[in-house]
C-alpha cells in the first residue's frame, strides 16, 4: 500500500482519515490515459462539424463496463447450468426411468456448471474476499441481486441433484433435480436483464430482445454441450439434435432481432458491425448457422457420431461468441458519446422510458424537440 | 472598461453576483458553523451556475485535499486547460473547458489577439469586449461532479446494498460494504462512479458526507471564489438558481437554462440534487441530454425474459416429447 505517498501526505504529521484515504493506488498510479479515451482530441466546435455532433473533445459520458472475460464466459456456462437443469428436471418428468442416463448428465451439467459460474462470478469481483455480501440485500431493481439469490438458491439444488442419487438418496435427488429445474428459466435470461439495467446505449437499445437471444443461447450451448458426451443412444440423440435444432433457429432469429433493434440508432448499433466486436457477431452468426446446417444434412448411421460432434462444437463456438460479441459490442458503444447522445435525442432515453425528455435548452425546450 | 450592453452586469450588480444572491449568502453562514452539529436531515446539494465558474479548479483540489484522495499523476492532456480529463475513482470534482468560437454568453467576452500575432499587445489588455473585434473565442467552464440523483442507477442497481440514501438525500458509497462487482459504473448515465482496479471498489463524491455530519459545507463549496458551487437545502437551491436564470434572461442571456433542476425538467431521474445552469446544449459540456435511470425500463426487459425462459422449457419439452418414438 502506497496510500499516503500518492496523497503527497506525511503519514507521522498528518491522519490519513479522509473519505478517500482508504483507496488503495498502485505505484506510480497514471490514470491516464482515461479508458476508452478518444485520440481524436478536437475542439468542441470542430468535432460537431465532423459526424454526430457535438461532443467534449471526443471523450465518452460513461464509464465502461469493469467487467472481464470471466463475465460472458459466465454468461455462457451459466446457460449451460440452466439448459442443462431444464433438460433434467424435464425429462425426469416424462420418463424417469428411460431417461435416466440424460437425466444423470444432465444434472452433473447444471451441478458442475453452478459451481463454475460461482466461481467465475467471484474472480470478476473487486473485492473477491468480500462476495458474501452479495446477500446481505435483496434488491428487485438490481438483475444483479435477484440473479445473485437465484444462483444462490440454484447451485445447491443442482449440485444436490446430481450428487444425491449416486449415494443411494434417489427421491431427495429428484426433488432437487426439480427445484433447480424450475430456477433455471431465470438463470439463463436474467444475464441479458442485468445488461441491460445499466446506461450502455447497446445494452439499453436491445433491453427486449437479448433476453430472448440469450435465452435461445443457452440452449443451443446445452444441446451442444450434451451432444459432446462420447456416447449416446438413438433417443438421446434425437433429443438433443432436435433440440439444438430449434434452438439455432430461435438464435438466428433472435440474433436478427438484436440487430434489428440496436440499429434503430445507426451510432447504438455500430459495435455489431465494426472491429472486434462486430467480427466476433458474425464468427457467432456464421457457426450457429453452419451447426444449423451441419445437424440437419441426411448421414448414413456410421457418419451420425461425427455429425452430432461436428454440430455440437459448431453450436458451442456460435454461443460463446455471441455472449463475447454482445458484451463486447456494449464496451464498444460506452466509449462512443455520440451513441448514448444519438439515442436520447431520438427519443429512447427517458422520453421513451417515462414519457417525457429532459429540458436541454431555455423555455422548457426538451432533448426530443427538433 | 466598456461592456457590452446589457450583457455585462453593472458594479453593483457584480458584487450581488460575487457572493451569489442573498439566499446563497445566508446559506454561507447557516452551513458554516463547524461547531461540529450535524446539519439538519432534508435534501441538500449543489446548484452549479457555470456562467461565473472562472475556471480556477479551486473545488478540485479542495476535493482532493479535503478527502485525501490519491493523485492522478502528472498529466498533459492535450484538451484546452483541462488536465483532469474526467470523473473518476479518485476524481470527484472536475472541471471542464470547452472551447468554442464566438463570445462568452455572459460576458462578452472573446478576444484572444493578446494571445498572437505581431500587433499583440505587451500586456493583456482587459479582454477586448467586442466580439467582432479580433478574436473569435471564449471558453465555457463547468465545475462537474456526482449528480446525487434523486432516482439513482447507482444505487439501484447495487446488489449489495453499499449504496445508500443518506439522510441529507445524497448517494454514498460505504467503502467497507461494497464488493467491488462493478454493477453500478455502466448503471449511471453519467459517466461518474468507477472503480478503482488497485483498490477494488467503486468510488465517487459523497457530498462531503463526513463535513455535513460536522455542521459544513462541502470542501468544493467552500473553496469556490466566484460561488459558482452554492450548496445548501435543495429548496432554497431551486429558488437561487430560478431567480439567476430569471437575471440572466433579463441582461439579454438568452441561453440561460437550468439542467436536472427538479422532476418536471428530467423525469429520467426525477431531477438531480446537484443541478446545473447551462448556457448551451449538454453534449457541449459531456452531459447527457435525456439521461434515466436504467432500472425505469428494466421491467420490459423482465417481461421479455420470463417469456423466453418460459419458451425454453417448452423447447426442451419438445424436444424430449418428439423422440419418444426413436428407436433406443
Ligand atoms: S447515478 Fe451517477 S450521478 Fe447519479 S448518484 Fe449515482 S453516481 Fe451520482
Ligand atoms: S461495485 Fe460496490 S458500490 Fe458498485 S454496485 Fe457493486 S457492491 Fe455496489
Amino acid at each position: 500500500m502506497s496510500g499516503s505517498q500518492d496523497r503527497h501526505v506525511d503519514p507521522e504529521r498528518a491522519l490519513l482519515s479522509g473519505e478517500g484515504a482508504g483507496q488503495r493506488t498502485g505505484e506510480g498510479d497514471h490514470r491516464f490515459p482515461v479508458r476508452g479515451h478518444g485520440t481524436e482530441h478536437r475542439r468542441p466546435d470542430e468535432a460537431a462539424a465532423g459526424d454526430g455532433g457535438t461532443t467534449y473533445y471526443d471523450q465518452p459520458l460513461l464509464k465502461e463496463p469493469i467487467w472481464i472475460w470471466s463475465v460472458p464466459a459466465y454468461f455462457y456456462v451459466g446457460g449451460v447450468t440452466s439448459g442443462a437443469a431444464i433438460v433434467g428436471a424435464v425429462a425426469q418428468l416424462v420418463d424417469r426411468q428411460g431417461l435416466d442416463r440424460l437425466i444423470r448428465r444432465s444434472r452433473w451439467l447444471a451441478g458442475g456448471g453452478a459451481a463454475v459460474s460461482t466461481v467465475l462470478l467471484i474472480i470478476d469481483l473487486g473485492r473477491p474476499a468480500r462476495f458474501l455480501n452479495m446477500l446481505r440485500v435483496f434488491r428487485p431493481s438490481s438483475a444483479m441481486s435477484v440473479g445473485s439469490w437465484t444462483l444462490a438458491a440454484m447451485a445447491p439444488a443442482a449440485g444436490a441433484s446430481a450428487v444425491l442419487p449416486a449415494v443411494g438418496a434417489r427421491r431427495l435427488g429428484d426433488a432437487a433435480g426439480l427445484g433447480a429445474g424450475a430456477l433455471a428459466p431465470v438463470l439463463g435470461t436474467y444475464t441479458a436483464v442485468l445488461l441491460s439495467d445499466t446506461a450502455v446505449p447497446l445494452w439499453q437499445a436491445t433491453r427486449t430482445s437479448l433476453p430472448r437471444f440469450f435465452a435461445a443461447s443457452a440452449t443451443v450451448a446445452t444441446a451442444s454441450a450434451l451432444e459432446l458426451f462420447p456416447t449416446v443412444d438413438a433417443r438421446e440423440e434425437a433429443i438433443t439434435r432436435h433440440l439444438g435444432m430449434v434452438a439455432k433457429v430461435a438464435d438466428l432469429v433472435c440474433g436478427e432481432q438484436v440487430q434489428h433493434q440496436a440499429d434503430e440508432v445507426a451510432r447504438v448499433g455500430r459495435p455489431l458491425h465494426e472491429g472486434a466486436s462486430g467480427a466476433l457477431w458474425r464468427t457467432a452468426k456464421l457457426s450457429t448457422a453452419a451447426s444449423l446446417a451441419v445437424s440437419l444434412v441426411p448421414v448414413p448411421a456410421r457418419w451420425r457420431a461425427a455429425r452430432r460432434i461436428l454440430s455440437a462444437v459448431l453450436g458451442t463456438l456460435g454461443s460463446l461468441a455471441g455472449r463475447f460479441a454482445v458484451f463486447h459490442a456494449g464496451k464498444r458503444s460506452t466509449r462512443d458519446p455520440r451513441a448514448s447522445f444519438a439515442q436520447q435525442r431520438a427519443g429512447r432515453g427517458a422520453a421513451g422510458v417515462d414519457g417525457r425528455a429532459g429540458v436541454t435548452g431555455p423555455g422548457g425546450q426538451r432533448a426530443t424537440d427538433a | 472598461m466598456s461592456v457590452s450592453p446589457g450583457i455585462m452586469p453593472t458594479s453593483d450588480e457584480s458584487a450581488e453576483l460575487r457572493a451569489g444572491s442573498e439566499l446563497a449568502r445566508d446559506h454561507r453562514g447557516e452551513f458554516d458553523r463547524g461547531h461540529g452539529h450535524a446539519l439538519p436531515a432534508g435534501a441538500k446539494g449543489f446548484f452549479t451556475d457555470t456562467t461565473v465558474c472562472i475556471g480556477c479548479k479551486a473545488c478540485e483540489v479542495a476535493c482532493k485535499q479535503w478527502n485525501q484522495l490519491p493523485d492522478d499523476g502528472f498529466v498533459f492532456t492535450g484538451t484546452s486547460y483541462d488536465n483532469t480529463g474526467d470523473l473518476g475513482s479518485s476524481t470527484w470534482r472536475h472541471v471542464a473547458f470547452i472551447e468554442r468560437p464566438g463570445a462568452h454568453p455572459t460576458t462578452g467576452f472573446a478576444d484572444m489577439s493578446w494571445f498572437e500575432g505581431d500587433d499583440a499587445p505587451s500586456a493583456p489588455v482587459a479582454f477586448g469586449p467586442d466580439p467582432q473585434g479580433g478574436g473569435d473565442f471564449s471558453w465555457l467552464m463547468l465545475s462537474d461532479v456526482c449528480k446525487h440523483c434523486v432516482h439513482a442507477g447507482c444505487l439501484d442497481v447495487c446488489p449489495t446494498g453499499a449504496i445508500i440514501r443518506t439522510e441529507y438525500e445524497s448517494v454514498y458509497i460505504q467503502p467497507d460494504v461494497c464488493n467491488g462487482c462493478g454493477m453500478c459504473v455502466p448503471a449511471c448515465p453519467f459517466g461518474v462512479v468507477d472503480r478503482r482496479e488497485e483498490d477494488g471498489r467503486a468510488w465517487k463524491c459523497t457530498l462531503c458526507y463526513d463535513r455535513q455530519r460536522d455542521g459544513l459545507e462541502p470542501a468544493c463549496a467552500k473553496a469556490c471564489p466566484t460561488d459558482s458551487i452554492v450548496f445548501g437545502d435543495i429548496d432554497d437551491l431551486r429558488a437561487i438558481a430560478e431567480e439567476r436564470v430569471a437575471t440572466l434572461h433579463e441582461r439579454g442571456v438568452d441561453s440561460a437554462y437550468l439542467y436536472g433542476a427538479d422532476a418536471a425538467s428530467q423525469p429520467g431521474t426525477q431531477g438531480l440534487n446537484a443541478f446545473f445552469l447551462l448556457t448551451d446544449a449538454p453534449e457541449v459540456y459531456n452531459l447527457p441530454p435525456d439521461p434515466v435511470d436504467p432500472t425505469h425500463a428494466v421491467g420490459a426487459a423482465w417481461r421479455s425474459a420470463l417469456v423466453a425462459g418460459a419458451a425454453m422449457v417448452v423447447a426442451v419439452a419438445g424436444a424430449v416429447l418428439s423422440a419418444a418414438g426413436a428407436r433406443r
